[in-house]
């Protein structure tokens, strides 16, 4: 399942992933975004695994903000735009 | 720290002969964390290069950036960098690539914006002295009235800020959009109905051969920054070929957000 959002003034977000039973599996996120440190990528993606399906963008949003590390930097990303993606690819698998 | 002055640092200039994708990936690797050690000076590396590649973003999907069997089928080699940012279609003779390896000082206190346009305002300034009138389009475009000119990515590693800038030359855009696979999203945001018409490239804008863009881009460096001649080390390329081969080389990287 996939979904993607263009942050206004932002950047391409892309959240691929599958459903087992209710809850998000194998969540990969991708984009042409800037975001720092390295390992930063590995937090958000691991904070999504497993969330249930039914979360609402805030919840996702709240969920990636506090797995970011300390000193993050993201230029054309948010949390926000995670979980718009995220929600986009639920959907697009429930249709 | 207080925010530094480009003339506060005494600039090297790298201009090699053609060199394979993946070690030019890994030279802005290792040269930005030299100048990061304190073990090389700033640096302005020109690139030269020796295959056609297509170079992802870091955080890119592999298989939603680029159908690999036209890029076989081309003889394109498919290579991700270390910074954000979008995928880059490049011919050796279409494509103008350059990286800064700076201190981080020269960016302290600055916006990711005031940070992209502070890096490039040289390449600005020379493209003007040619006659075109550029500019940043944040995020990180560099462009003109005539189109786009060219994408730049930044990342910071220890204390040293690698800024890197692609430009296109010419383009074959018939070629790229078999190569690269462009997303109805991103279309959309930039209100054109093809990537062909995204890039407008230097070529046309000037009417110079891309060595005559590359001196004068050289020559407004040195007059605005100061500027010596340089090279790569021993060291240095022995540590940039192995990390080619072992990480961007590897499969395991390139195809690491598959």
């Amino acid at each position: 399942m996939h979904g993607e959002y263009k942050m206004p003034g932002g950047k391409l977000v892309v959240i691929d992933l599958a459903l087992r039973g209710d809850r998000l599996a194998d969540v990969q996120l991708s984009g042409d975004f800037f975001l720092e440190p390295d390992h930063a990528f590995a937090c958000i993606n691991a904070a999504l695994q497993n969330l249930p399906a039914a979360t609402d963008e805030l919840a996702i949003a709240a969920a990636v903000h506090a797995a970011l590390p300390a000193g993050v930097r993201m230029y054309g990303l948010s949390p926000e735009a995670v979980a718009v993606a995220v929600r986009r690819a639920v959907q697009a698998g429930i249709a | 720290m207080s925010r530094s002055d480009w003339r506060a640092h005494a600039w090297q200039l790298v201009h090699a002969a053609p060199q394979r994708p993946a070690l030019h990936m890994a030279l802005d690797e290792v040269l930005a964390d030299e100048v990061a050690a304190g073990r090389r000076p700033p640096t302005l590396r020109v690139w030269e290069w020796a295959a056609s590649a297509v170079v992802i973003g870091r955080f890119q999907s592999l298989r939603n950036e680029v159908d690999m069997e036209a890029a076989r089928r081309h003889r394109i080699q498919v290579v991700r960098r270390i910074t954000g940012g979008g995928a880059m279609f490049i011919e050796p003779g279409n494509t103008i690539t350059y990286s800064i390896y700076a201190p981080l000082s020269l960016v302290e206190g600055l916006s990711f914006q005031e940070a992209y346009a502070r890096m490039d305002a040289w390449v600005v300034e020379a493209l003007g002295t040619l006659g075109i009138r550029a500019w940043y389009q944040p995020l990180n475009d560099l462009t003109s009235e005539a189109g786009k000119i060219g994408g730049a990515a930044q990342a910071h590693r220890g204390g040293a800020l690698l800024h890197h800038v692609t430009m296109a030359y010419d383009i074959d855009t018939a070629k790229m959009l078999q190569v690269l696979r462009i997303g109805r999203e991103k279309l959309s945001d930039k209100g054109t109905p093809s990537a062909a018409k995204r890039v407008d490239p230097l070529r046309r804008q000037t009417g110079l051969p891309r060595e005559a863009i590359v001196a004068r881009m050289i020559d407004t460096f040195r007059r605005r920054h100061g500027l010596a001649e340089g090279a790569l080390r021993d060291e240095e390329l022995q540590r940039a070929a192995a990390l080619a081969q072992a990480k961007f080389g590897s499969a395991a990287w390139t195809a690491e957000v598959p």
